[in-house]
């Protein structure tokens, strides 16, 4: 990931400070607008001419925003960025941001697929801005929010909705039985530690809900990566029999697992690779297993 | 959350009779196909032909089978696909009964025709 | 969340360029699965005209049953519709067959091959069966 914008970021801070004179203050206000706006666009044309079209990238970014007239009817926007070795969707999205419009609006945070922040619709697939580069995708690059989310603005989505699915699950380790004294440690075995292990990976990014079709028509729906939050601790030995009973009662309701469709959409996107469509084939096979022992 | 922890139609059960259903028409719809297009050319059936068939114990047995789990498997099927597409309260309910007695009604008629079809009884 | 922008379920069909192999063979089931159930009611109503027949008509082949199905049989249109009916049917038993699996949790890494394999092999049978559908007297 790439360091060098730093610089050029504090020289056009510097250009966005010259203060012409003008008497009143609304004026002068409008004036430095104008003239910051001259400015930058005169930056840009310069910035951009000076691209050789070998080495740029467009992107085709989609805008939002219902604060600001003129934004309020969604449209896409054009940003030609340079392209460097190893730069991924994000890097460009800041550079378009630091160079070409500071009003440019998406979330992230660690850069490195750990926060879960910027999954993105990207050229028709939802990815992760920081894992995925841009050499392996076709230009012009077209970046959108993540579908079936309500858009806040720009690339931001609403993922209250999400959130509140992995609440539904309790998505905490809450055993049966703690141990006698507080401080012990509660040790897993290794083989259910290697079962549970790619379920432990999300990062609530939010991609496989976006991409599943059911989740987008049923909003009851659980969805992937509720589902497979509830996998790593029903499947995990240390929590005992009577959670696990709790747990997959959760799983079983009539908008828990069985309305997966098997569509694999949600494991094809799934940028930390989890089995998600495996969890919740195993959890429904555990869940009827399960009710043919009380029959 | 009350409604997560209910243990009334969990939808569970009919999952699993939709796979169960599903494994034994492979087997029946198959075997219809090839008997009434390949053995026996399907503009050539007659009433004595479907008669003699069906006055079989073991084809009329399999037959009315197939009636009943091809309807219950098509049905419910209809039906889960609907709550798939986010069907929810009294409307959810509408559906549920009115599917609910098109399959009826249809097992009921099925079985007239099936035993208008033999000899058997 | 008064001000925000939903943009609906347009996308979600305008999208289908997108679909990957398990999303096309899910539209698929559904769509051969909703013609089989319709297909089920009226085959039961054309052959409720077996109830009531009179032995006597039936002995002599003039019944209502075998001239209804030998009437319908004599259409090519009918006789194109079954070789439609065929199609749906083998394609949705093959990836039937192959939803099964992935319930089973069998060969979930080769789930979009078998998609293909179903595909293909629905064509295939279909197109050997055109003839036997298509032939024979159409009366
Ligand atoms: C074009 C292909 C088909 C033809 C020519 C055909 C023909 C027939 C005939 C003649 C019978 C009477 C039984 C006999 O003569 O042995 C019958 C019964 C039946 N068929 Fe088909 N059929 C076809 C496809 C299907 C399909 C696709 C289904 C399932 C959706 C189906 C479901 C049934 C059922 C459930 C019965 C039993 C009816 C009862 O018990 O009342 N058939 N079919
Ligand atoms: C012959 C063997 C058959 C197999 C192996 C089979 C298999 C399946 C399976 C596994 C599903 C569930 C898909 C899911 O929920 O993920 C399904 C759905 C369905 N099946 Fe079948 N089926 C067969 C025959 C039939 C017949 C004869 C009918 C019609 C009466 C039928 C109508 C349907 C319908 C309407 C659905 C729901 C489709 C949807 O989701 O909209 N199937 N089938
Ligand atoms: S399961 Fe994968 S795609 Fe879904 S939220 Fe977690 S990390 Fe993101
Ligand atoms: S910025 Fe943290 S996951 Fe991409």
């Amino acid at each position: 990931m790439s360091t060098q914008i730093e610089q050029q970021e504090t020289e056009t801070e510097a250009d966005e400070e010259t203060e012409p004179e003008v008497e009143s203050p609304g004026e002068r206000r409008r004036a430095q607008r104008d003239e910051r706006q001259a400015i930058e666009e005169a930056q840009r044309e310069t910035e951009e001419a000076s691209l050789d079209d070998e080495n740029t990238i467009t992107l085709k970014v989609f805008r939002y925003d219902p604060e600001v007239e003129g934004k309020q009817e969604p449209r896409f926007d054009d940003f030609r960025v340079p392209f460097h070795k190893g730069m991924t969707v994000l890097d460009a999205l800041i550079y378009a941001r630091d160079h070409y419009d500071s009003s440019l609006t998406f979330r992230h945070s660690c850069r490195q697929a750990v926060c879960g922040s910027d999954a993105l619709f990207v050229n028709g697939k939802q990815r992760l801005g920081c894992k995925t580069q841009m050499s392996e995708l076709d230009d012009p690059v077209r970046i959108e929010p993540l579908p079936h989310q309500e858009v806040v603005k720009d690339l931001v989505v609403d993922m209250e909705h999400f959130y509140d699915q992995m609440e539904a699950v309790e998505p905490y380790f809450d055993a049966d039985e703690t141990p006698d004294d507080k401080l012990e440690e509660q040790r897993q075995t290794r083989e259910n530690r290697e079962k549970v292990k790619m379920s432990t990976r999300c990062i609530w990014c939010g991609a496989c809900m976006s991409s599943c079709n059911i989740a987008a028509g049923d909003n009851e729906y659980l969805g992937p990566a509720a589902i497979n939050k509830a996998y790593r601790f029903a499947m995990d030995e240390r929590e005992g029999e009577n959670r696990k009973q709790e747990r997959l009662r959760i799983i079983e309701q009539e908008h828990g697992v069985w309305r997966c469709q098997t569509q694999f959409s949600c494991t094809e996107v799934c940028p930390k690779d989890i089995p998600l469509t495996e969890h919740i084939q195993e959890l429904k096979r555990e869940a009827v297993k399960n009710n043919l022992k009380f029959w | 959350m009350a409604q997560h922890y209910s243990s009334f139609d969990r939808g569970g059960r009919r999952w699993l009779f939709q796979r169960l259903t599903a494994v034994f028409l492979i087997g029946v719809l198959a075997f219809h196909f090839m008997l009434l297009h390949f053995v026996n050319h399907a503009a050539d059936l007659t009433f004595l032909g479907t008669q003699a068939r069906m006055s079989q114990v073991s084809y009329f047995a399999t037959m009315w089978l197939f009636l009943v789990t091809a309807t219950f498997h098509g049905v419910n099927g209809v039906y889960n696909a609907l709550v798939n597409q986010g069907l929810t309260g009294s409307r959810k309910n509408a559906v549920k009964y009115l599917l609910g007695i098109a399959g009826l009604l249809l097992v009921v008629q099925g079985t007239r025709v099936s035993l208008a079809m033999t000899t058997l009884v | 969340m008064s001000q925000s922008y939903n943009r609906g379920t347009v996308e979600d069909f305008g999208r289908w360029r997108e679909f990957s192999a398990g999303m096309w063979a899910w539209i698929f089931h559904k769509f051969t699965g909703w013609v089989l159930v319709g297909y089920l009611f009226t085959h039961i109503a054309v052959l409720s005209t077996s109830v009531g027949v009179d032995p006597a008509s039936a002995q002599a082949g003039s019944d209502l049953y075998t001239s209804t199905i030998s009437g319908l049989e004599s259409l090519l249109i009918v006789r194109f519709l079954e070789v439609g009916l065929l199609a749906v049917a083998v394609f949705h038993i093959l990836n039937g067959i192959r939803l099964l699996m992935v319930d089973l949790g069998v060969g979930l890494e080769s789930q979009d091959k078998s998609f293909y394999a179903s595909l293909l092999l629905t064509g295939a049978i279909v197109v050997a069966s055109v003839p036997t559908f298509l032939g024979g007297k159409l009366a």
